[in-house]
């Protein structure tokens, strides 16, 4: 079903367009053109978050730190195995996706964990490469509130993911 | 956090330094050439949008709650935020990015602080309100899972959990905030 979302969509957009009297081409080819501005705009802000991450991983420090919270996140209901994911998913998606794939590897995709952490990875977002990118082209220096709002609510997801999973 | 990583680094492996960084720059390169491509789709198919008024048609939908919960009162950030949300909804992140980026623009004052709206933008974006996780259905299809899809119901839930309490917990720091603020005068 959900494959023919998008095509449908852009049918009508193409549709709509000719209806409107606009030259598709002309506008398609002119909003394509801003993409490499915004990637070259954005790509040390992306480079740098993505080596931070990276050492991190390499250096040991978040297996450490997966081990020291394994406690607390027993304690809330959260298989401890999913530390690390938990700790990385804000900073990088692709490292993230990365470490999923390992736990269905280690535990299977239908286990217990393995459904646990899919709803996690599906609930929750980059928030740190979020805020990085969307506020790289302004002058925004301080972010207030808005990261501790972000990752609290993430990791009550988590908690309600892994209660989710348990009765459904 | 750097500083801790190189640290660390000096006394396990401090060949693996230098290596590791560059490796993930080019992770970085890389991720942002799949990027380029996947904007410059998006950002055509968005001009048309936008050009054929179609932008204008959703935002005016989605105009009441986006001025609530945002509180912005401007058709151009409106209309970016409409189309942010709306590819959020379909799931497709990276193509919420470019609009989503266009719209903290023009809602920067340039004081160099984070506005209510811009923290409410970001906090919704970073707490992702999707409908349908197509990479991970995909990653369990792959894994084996006898029933890759049957993630979809709790995600959809627990999304709107956190998106929820995203929002709310923006609410609630801004009016503490603001309580501060007045006691202070």
């Amino acid at each position: 079903m959900s494959v023919y979302i998008l095509p449908v969509l852009f049918i009508g957009l193409f549709i709509y367009g000719f209806a409107k009297k606009i030259n598709t081409y002309d506008t398609f080819v002119k909003g394509a053109k801003g993409a490499i501005k915004l990637v070259v705009d954005i790509f040390p802000f992306i480079a740098c978050i993505m080596v931070a991450v990276a050492l991190l991983r390499v250096s040991g420090i978040t297996e450490f730190l997966a081990k020291c919270l394994a406690p607390v996140f027993n304690f809330l209901g959260i298989p401890s195995e999913l530390c690390e994911l938990i700790l990385l998913r804000p900073f990088t998606g692709s490292g993230s996706y990365a470490l999923l794939d390992d736990v269905f590897t280690t535990y299977g995709a239908d286990s217990y964990i393995g459904r646990c952490a899919s709803v996690i990875l599906g609930c929750s977002e980059t928030i740190f490469y979020v805020a990085t990118v969307y506020l790289s082209q302004t002058k925004v220096k301080k972010l207030g509130y808005a990261i501790p709002c972000a990752l609290v609510a993430s990791i009550v997801g988590a908690i309600v993911a892994c209660l989710l999973c348990r009765v459904m | 956090m750097m500083l801790a990583s190189f640290l660390v680094l000096l006394f396990v492996d401090p060949g693996a330094t230098l290596s590791t960084m560059i490796d993930a720059s080019t992770d970085a390169l890389t991720l942002c050439i799949e990027l380029c491509a996947v904007y410059a789709v998006w950002l055509g198919l968005l001009e048309i949008v936008d050009a054929s008024g179609l932008g204008k048609k959703l935002a005016k939908l989605l105009r009441p709650l986006i001025k609530k919960l945002f509180r912005v009162d401007n058709e151009e950030i409106e209309k970016m935020i409409a189309l942010n949300m709306s590819a959020n909804i379909l799931g497709l992140g990276n193509a919420a990015t470019p609009m989503g980026i266009k719209a903290m623009q023009a809602m920067d004052d340039k004081s160099g602080k984070a506005t209510f709206s811009m923290m409410m933008l970001v906090v919704v974006n970073a707490t992702s309100i999707q409908l349908l996780p197509s990479t991970v259905i995909g990653l369990r299809a792959n894994a084996g899972s006898a029933n890759p899809s049957d993630i979809i119901l709790p995600t959809i839930l627990a999304t709107i959990v956190t998106t929820s309490i995203g929002i709310m917990l923006v609410i609630l720091c801004d009016k503490i905030k603001n309580r501060f603020a007045r006691k202070k005068k």
